[in-house]
This record gives C-alpha cells, structure tokens and sequence, in this order.
C-alpha cells in the first residue's frame, strides 16, 4: 500500500514536472521585465492581429469539424460500405503526416501555379496564401479528432433506440435532434476543444500556406517564431503564454466534456 | 557533441609518421553551401602539400542568426561564414570572436552580392527600380525581416536607395523613404522565414517579382529554373564576413589551419570558385566583366555600419514599422 502511494506519488511528481518545468521558464522569460513588458508586448498591433486570427481559426475549424467529423464518425459506425475500414484509415492520416506536408498540399492544390489556384484567384477568391488556404489546411491536420471523440460513444449507442423513434413515426430532423444528437453533444463538445487548441498552437501546417503577412494572414504561433528569431524573448513568451493558456483552458473543458459524456452513457 | 569527439578521435589512425590529422568545424549560413563543397577539398589539398598533415572538415549551414546564436551558445566551430556582420559581432559580445576580426583585409568581409529583383522571363511586367514594385496589383515576395537576414538587407536596398536621392526620393527624405517602402510591402504576398524559401515560393510561380540576392538567383539559374532579374539604378552591397571563432580555436589546437584557411579565402583562387558559384569576389577586379554594374552600389558603411542601421530602420517602432503600419493602412 505504501509502495503503491510512493509510486503514485512520483507518477504525478514526474508528470508534474514535465509541464511545469518548461511552463515556468516561459513564464519567467514574460515576466523579466514586468507587467510593462507584459502589457507592452499584447499592445503591439501585430502581436494582438497574429492572437485574433489564431483564435478565430480555431473557432472557426471546431465549427466545421463539429458538423463534418459527427456526420463522418456517424457515417462510420452506422452505414456498412465497402472501404469503411479504409475510409477510418485516410481519416487518421493526418496523425502520422508531417503538418508541414498539409501546408505544402493546399500549396500544390490552390497554388498560383495551378490551374484552379489562378481561377480561384481571377474570381477574387484566392485560397493559397491567404485565409482559406489556412482554413483548408487545418481542417486537414484536425480532421481526425472529433471523429475519433464521437466514435466510440456512437458505437455504445443502440441503434434501437433510432429505429424506435423512426417506427412512432418521427422525422429524419426530429430523430437526429431529439435521439442521436443529445448523448452526442459532450463528445463533439470535447473533440471541438480539441481542434481549436490544435489551430491555436498550429505551426508546420500554417506557416507554408499562410504567407505570413503582418496583421493579415500572421498567425501567433508563426508570429513567436519571428520573435525568437529577432531576439524579443519577452514579447514571444508573453503571446506564447496567451496561447499556452487557450490551450490548457480548452484541453480541460475537452476532459470535463469527455468524462461527462462518458457518466451519461454509463 | 560526442558523436563529434567519436569522429575526430577515429581519424586519429596513424599515417606513415607524419601528424595526426586534423579536424576544422566550418558554421556557416546556407547560401554559399556548393561553394565550400568545391573551397574545403582544395584547401585541405593545399594543407596536406604545404604541412604533411591531413585536413578534414566538419561542416554545418543554416540560416546566419540560427548559426550565429549556436556557436554563441557552445556550438564549437573553428571558423564561421555567415551572411552579415551584426551575427559575428554577437559572437564579439559572447567573448568568442577578438573585436579586431573586422580590421582584417576587406573588412573581414570574403564575398558580396547585390540586392536584385528577380522576375518572370522576359520582365513581363517591365520592374526597372524599386518604386515600380510598389505598381498596383504586383505581387512581390521577400522574406520576413524578423526571421531573415536576407530580408534585413532587401529593406536597406530599397529604402537606402531612396535616402541617398534615387527611386524617385529626395536624399535624406525619410518619409519619402518610408513611403516608398510602404508601396512595396503593400505588395507583399508571402513573407517567408527565410530568403531560400522566399525564392523557392517564386520558382513555384508565387508572385511577379521577388526581392533577394544577386547569387541566389544566378544559382537558380544554373539549376535551370527559368528567371531573369533586374539590378536596380541604386541597390545595396551584401558583404558576408568569414572569421576565425579566437574562443575555440586555442582550446582545439586548430588557430593556424583555421587561420590559414580564412587568409587562403580571400586569394584569387578562392574568390574565382565564389564567383562561379554566383556570389561576388571582394576584389572588385575579379567580378566576372559580364556582371551589372549597378550605377550607384551603396554599403551599410554609407549609413554608419550595422548598428546605425539597424536603429535606423528596424528598430521598434522605426522607419520599417512605421512603412508597414502605413501600408496596412493602421
């Protein structure tokens, strides 16, 4: 019993100082020259620009995802097709490719030296180095994470229940919204978290498909780079503690989530 | 660090009585790679006729302020090549590189180039100078100046050449300048992290004209990508600096191969493979005749050297975030 608590002890012990060794030291680079540092830093047009788009890609990819990755996992659990093993296998593809590498595709896609990258951008919608080049890129390195949230609490569900509804006569949407969609929501909730910490702190994908304007299409995370480059240690650990923050606050809803879905399907 | 001692200490083997071999670190920034490739071999020839020793290198590139920041930060490397002279003055301020590196021949400086424009075959869109970048609806890319180097001397070359009077500004204008600078990174499609990768993104058909180096375009070329480029009337000198790391070179026993090395640079033999590799000989004598001649060449020394500069212009809230603000329209 003793061991038992020692080894527990030094499990979290250990856990505990692999995150809060490196938070501390950035938090301590932040802090060096005050709040003015602090302050100074977040006032910087650029800085404030860079952490509005990255949040604002990350709301917006959890939306998309929220729809596109709960009809994809439903897809997966409840039609049986040919491939359905192999279409589980292209959705985790992002997890063992290089995020550089979904950059370098929208890049060869919707390039400039391609055909549908110069329609796109005589139809004043250019996708490669601007907003929705990011967008398309993100949503391809999160792909995988709200699928594999909803998944496995879908396969717990008994497809009964829809057959039930359906037989008493309800509609598609009444089905959906009133039977399959409620023990679902924590799920996608969690996965959702899950994908915007993932576009916040983004960096391989964002950084060769943004075209890394200023105040335009600079991402935050593209943006400490600059910093640390430039010698500006303070700015970048001030905005990357901002991000550090997003991604912990998220992460920790994405938990709570996660075990509330998991007690309303026990 | 140990695979390192492993390597040196296995080309210890015994050879015939004469000295043991030895080991020479280059660290050096990535454009002038090919160059060394063809440099290293022949100096190592010339080592081994003159000394009876065998010389071997261990080299390593990257971006020059990456390199500069880890041989300040214990990266042991006999000689460093980088891309400007404010990366090996942090090495001064680390105590690594005596101050008195710039007083050797040409400044301390082993090759220049020039800032150019690089464009479409047959300059489609017809650039001659810079304020033509800043023509409505011209894509442009250079690098983002926090991140590169190279893009550090790309602003001096556009907004130098309007402080000294040309691209259609008043000398000392500085709002001129500022204003000029403004309409060209309005122009800006992609700031990438570095100038390799800004050339790269241009060869893959991003943009209508891209601000870099003389070199990294002749390289390019020779490579068979098809690109011309346009030497602006007014455009700044690039001077790369060569030093010996004084801080490493004692502890290693390597001074006088590395010194040697660094002074055999700068002969016409070495400065003849530099320009064949598309970067230009410090002795202006030995520029290839068929190179432009910029009608006015200028160097950071006309503006009171790096430090100066670098207030000047890029400092916070400096002409350079002043030209991006206004061009943003903030």
């Amino acid at each position: 019993m003793r061991l038992h608590l020692a080894l527990r002890a030094a499990w979290i012990g250990w856990q505990t100082l692999l995150v809060l060794l490196p938070v501390a030291a950035v938090a301590h680079r932040a802090a060096q020259e005050g709040l003015g540092g602090v302050t100074g830093a977040l006032a910087d047009p650029i800085a404030k620009a860079a952490l509005g788009l990255s949040v604002g890609l990350g709301f917006v990819c959890a939306a998309v995802h929220a729809v596109l990755g709960t009809a994809l996992a439903w897809a997966l659990v409840r039609w049986d097709f040919v491939g359905r093993v192999w279409l589980q296998a292209l959705i985790d593809l992002p997890l063992a490719v290089p995020t550089l590498v979904a950059g370098l595709l929208v890049v060869a896609l919707t390039g400039p030296a391609t055909p549908l990258g110069r329609g796109l951008e005589a139809a004043g919608l250019p996708v490669s180095f601007a907003v929705p080049g990011v967008v398309l890129a993100l949503l391809f390195v999160t792909l995988p994470n709200v699928v594999r949230t909803v998944k496995p609490v879908l396969e717990g569900l008994d497809p009964a229940e829809e057959e039930a509804a359906i037989l008493l006569g309800a509609s598609d949407a009444r089905v959906l919204r009133s039977v399959v969609l409620p023990p679902l929501v924590p799920a996608i909730g969690a996965g959702c978290a899950q994908v915007f910490g993932r576009c916040v702190a983004e960096f391989g994908a964002v950084a060769a498909v943004s075209g890394n304007i200023p105040g335009k299409t600079l991402t935050a995370s593209v943006w400490v780079l600059g910093e640390v480059e430039a010698g500006d240690l303070v700015a970048a650990s001030v905005v990357s503690l901002v991000l550090l923050a997003a991604a912990v606050l998220m992460h920790g809803l994405s938990l709570r989530l996660s075990r509330w879905a998991g007690a309303r399907r026990g | 660090m140990l695979w390192f001692l492993l390597f040196a200490c296995g080309g210890g083997a015994p050879n015939e009585g004469g000295p043991a071999p030895l080991t020479l670190t280059l660290a050096g920034y990535t454009t002038p790679r090919e160059a060394y490739a063809e440099l290293l071999p022949r100096f190592a020839e010339r080592w081994k006729a003159e000394h009876g020793q065998e010389l071997r290198f261990e080299t390593s590139w990257q971006a020059s302020g990456a390199q500069s920041r880890a041989v300040a930060g214990g990266f042991e490397a006999d000689v460093v090549a980088l891309s400007l002279a404010p990366d090996v003055d942090r090495l001064v301020e680390a105590g690594l590189v005596a101050p008195t590196w710039a007083s050797a021949p040409h400044g301390g400086m082993v090759t220049t180039s020039l800032v150019v424009v690089a464009v479409r075959p047959g300059n489609p869109r017809g650039i001659q100078d810079w304020p033509d970048l800043a023509a409505p609806g011209l894509e442009v890319l250079t690098p983002n100046v926090r991140t590169s180097g190279g893009a550090m001397w790309n602003v001096a070359g556009v907004v130098g050449a309007g402080l000294r009077g040309r691209a259609g500004v008043n000398a000392g204008d500085e709002a001129g300048a500022e204003a000029l600078l403004a309409g060209v990174l309005r122009n800006v499609k992609v700031m990438d992290k570095g100038a390799r990768e800004s050339l790269v993104n241009f060869e893959k058909g991003v943009g209508d004209a891209a601000i870099t180096y003389e070199n990294e375009v002749l390289v390019a070329r020779a490579a068979g990508r098809p690109m011309d480029y346009v030497v602006p009337p007014s455009t700044i000198v690039i001077e790369n600096p060569v030093a010996v790391v004084d801080g490493y070179v004692d502890r290693r026993g390597t001074r006088a191969a590395a010194e040697a090395l660094v002074a055999w640079l700068h002969t016409d033999e070495a400065q003849a493979v530099y320009a064949r590799h598309g970067l230009r000989p410090v002795q202006a004598s030995l520029i290839p005749s068929d190179w432009p001649r910029p009608e006015d060449a200028f160097r950071v020394a006309d503006f009171g050297g790096w430090p100066a500069l670098t207030q000047r212009l890029f400092a916070d809230g400096a002409l350079y975030d002043r030209a991006l603000a206004q061009a943003q329209g903030r």
